[in-house]
């Protein structure tokens, strides 16, 4: 008995196996593979010489190699961790106001909200390098109203790369208030009646019931955010090219630069492996945070 | 035999030969550029002539940003389904030729080539003698100027040294007016490195000798140094020099909308300095590159484009293609005994490169702002085309942006570029 249905659970599973293992497993593992040769993305991969470790030295070595992979290593952690700061908080604050059912207007605004989400990246970042034009930009026009300078926005190396973030934390607010207010669905209502019978105000309900119950949420949120951020590639290539200065320089573009670009399919590789690694290392550590809370 | 038995006769050969008629003769080509859609059209239309005498043969043209046409033609040219023709940099020729995704000229056409050619053109389409693309363009770089500008500043003639630069750069800065006197570019390798090359031959300084980088010699030291003084000048604002995925973006606007008083470019943007400029466009002058202590003359950077075609394509694509090259290139194409290809680069204020194109189109390469360029052409000096010149460029770029913002001083970046040119250089000629 047990034998048939372990027989039939394995068929069942063997085509989401196998697609997973041709369309994921395998691109991985031959990128693994890759980083340690020494290969031209122009080539066969029969043309691949093993050389190594010799990648990894050179991507983090003092040459021009190193330097751009180590920059833009910083500044895919940079733009990842500021997304998800001010995404996270905002998206809760937003999850929070649009929940409020007494309140006119709730699902106009949740639909303005997630429409954002909606617009294509590339049409996106085309809207918004118009609004951050030095010149003629909207942005620096309204801060001109108020008396404040312009601002230099994506020319400066200071500037660019937030400015990208608040391109991304626009685009994608709506997504996650959206999860938000699902993860605000999920708490029972008596939970904040009994504690408006003790006395609690809103900003203790907020603390104790409101941001503990949403844990798993913001969690799951948080993953997401950091995948979506690691993966910016649209408004990079469309409007800075990694510049000035290397400021927006992100991994993804780095790595098509130098593994399609330049032809360097092993140093690409490598890049690569160390943006899977990082990922992956953040993500569990992130994971051990949220169970040791539940632990505790 | 009857005249019924005939006729069936010819009509099973009709039907037989058909498919195989239909199937020899008929072969879509398709041409890859990062030209404007103005352009495109253009050639599209040119397209059209040659299908007149050659309806099997249909070209699809298709653009990609300037930003994207290398990745494009790395990522798809390995395949027979990729570009059959593609416009490409001489800089990335030494490359697609060793990766073999471009394929050698036919005799004839190479023969027509070299006879057609300038020595020097056709050698900057070659990769070890031998010839991979039919040359279209040359693009040289000069000072453009605005002359409402310069009058309101008082000056009354283009700067021709390095310290008269300074000086009109200084008195046509107005920081309270958002205005720069020199104009710098940036987060576009070419723009950058260009314009600094240009300042560097003109200093009697070199990019690359004998494939060596010459970043550390004394012509090139001064040339930094020239970038620190007049970023440090306030003369120049590097927030007011960025460039996007079009080569276009705030360092045109500045220029166009009169921010800008000076800047170092190439012909080719004639035709974006009259879309945008209007009638204002005769306020621009062009004038050789100011020379530097070390100089002689006025010297600048020149390079070319050439149309390729796909190593992977059919056979039947790749002949074709060279066909339609010969025929897009050659004087009976285009108007005037000029070729359809000169007539399309002419539109965008870009020089063509066939001599009997030259001859053709004479009187509007007088014109005051391309005779300008034109006039700098014979003491160009071709930007070097090595193995790993692509990636040299870009890591140049960084530096040069490091010491437009203030990141590396003159010094530092001298020493930067040229340890990092070596270890680039060196590694691409293993």
């Amino acid at each position: 008995m047990i034998k048939t249905y372990r027989a039939s659970a394995g068929i069942m599973l063997a085509p989401a196996v196998t697609l997973i293992g041709i369309f994921i497993l395998l691109p991985m593992l031959l990128t693994i593979w890759l980083s340690f040769q020494d290969w031209s993305t122009q080539t066969p991969f029969s043309n691949a010489s093993f050389i190594g470790f010799d990648n990894f030295r050179e991507i983090f070595g003092p040459t021009s190699v190193g330097r751009d992979f180590k920059r833009a290593l910083l500044n895919t952690a940079i733009y990842t961790a500021l997304s998800v700061i001010l995404i996270l908080p905002l998206s809760v604050a937003l999850g929070l106001m649009v929940y409020q059912r007494d309140v006119a207007g709730g699902t106009a605004l949740r639909t303005v909200l997630f429409s954002t989400y909606m617009v294509p990246m590339i049409a996106v970042t085309l809207v918004w390098s118009k609004l951050y034009s030095p010149s003629e930009g909207p942005l620096n026009q309204m801060l001109g109203l108020a008396g404040i300078g312009p601002q230099p926005w994506l020319s400066s190396p200071r500037s660019a790369l937030i400015s990208i973030v608040v391109l991304n934390v626009w685009q994608q607010i709506g997504y996650f208030t959206v999860l938000a207010v699902a993860g605000l669905t999920q708490i029972p209502g008596s939970l904040y009646e009994a504690a408006t019978l003790d006395g609690a105000n809103r900003r203790e309900q907020f603390r104790f019931i409101t941001l503990p119950l949403l844990r798993r949420t913001l969690l799951f949120s948080a993953v997401i955010a950091i995948i979506n951020a690691v993966q910016v590639f649209e408004p990079v290539a469309l409007i800075t090219q990694g510049g000035p200065v290397g400021s927006t320089n992100v991994l993804t573009y780095h790595i098509r630069r130098v593994g399609i670009e330049r032809a360097q399919g092993g140093l690409g590789s490598a890049m690569a492996v160390m943006l899977m690694l990082a990922l992956v290392v953040v993500v569990c550590a992130l994971f051990a945070f949220a169970n040791r809370k539940d632990d505790e | 035999m009857s005249l019924a038995w005939v006729s069936k006769l010819a009509l099973a050969a009709g039907l037989l030969a058909s498919p195989t008629i239909g199937w020899a003769q008929s072969v879509n080509i398709s041409y890859l550029t990062h030209w404007s859609p103005e352009t495109v059209a253009l050639l599209d239309a040119a397209a059209k002539d040659y299908a007149r005498t050659n309806p099997d043969v249909t070209v699809t043209v298709r653009a990609v940003p300037f930003g994207d046409l290398l990745t494009t033609l790395r990522s798809q040219g390995g395949s027979s389904e990729g570009p059959t023709i593609g416009g490409i940099y001489d800089l990335w020729l030494p490359e697609l030729a060793r990766d073999k995704l471009v394929a050698p000229a036919p005799d004839t056409v190479a023969g027509e080539v070299r006879t057609g050619w300038p020595a020097g053109v056709v050698s900057a389409a070659s990769v070890g003698g031998t010839l991979y693309g039919i040359p279209n363009e040359i693009d040289v770089y000069a000072l453009n100027y605005n002359k409402e500008l310069f009058k309101q500043a008082g000056i009354t003639a283009a700067p021709k040294t390095w310290s008269e630069l300074k000086n009109a750069a200084q008195k046509l800065t107005r920081q309270d007016a958002g205005q720069q006197g020199f104009g710098m570019i940036n987060s576009w390798a070419a723009g950058v490195v260009h314009p600094f090359a240009s300042l560097l031959v003109s200093n009697g300084g070199e990019l690359v000798k004998d494939g060596k980088p010459m970043l550390d010699s004394p012509q090139a030291g001064e040339t930094f140094q020239l970038y620190e003084d007049l970023i440090k000048s306030g003369a120049s604002d590097p927030a007011m020099a960025t460039a996007d995925a079009n080569t276009t973006g705030p360092f045109l606007d500045n220029f166009v909308s009169g921010k800008t008083g000076m800047i170092i470019m190439a012909n080719w943007w004639e035709s974006a300095l009259k879309g945008g400029m209007g009638d204002k466009f005769s306020n621009i002058a062009t004038a050789p590159i100011p020379v530097g202590p070390s100089g002689d003359k006025p010297h600048s950077i020149s390079y070319s484009w050439m149309t390729v075609v796909n190593a992977n394509a059919g056979q039947a694509e790749q002949k074709v293609a060279w066909d339609f090259l010969a025929w897009l290139n050659s004087p009976k194409s285009g108007k005037n005994g000029a070729s359809a290809m000169s007539d399309i680069l002419m539109s965008m204020g870009i020089l063509p490169t066939r001599t009997s194109d030259i001859e053709a189109h004479k009187d509007k390469l007088g014109s005051e702002f391309l005779s300008g360029y034109v006039s700098v052409l014979a003491d160009a000096k071709p930007f070097p085309v090595v193995p790993g010149g692509q990636e040299f460029s870009e890591s140049l770029q960084q530096t040069l942006e490091a010491l437009q913002y203030g990141q590396l001083s003159a010094k530092d970046a001298q020493a930067n570029a040229q340890a990092d040119a070596v270890s680039i250089l060196e590694r691409a000629a293993k």
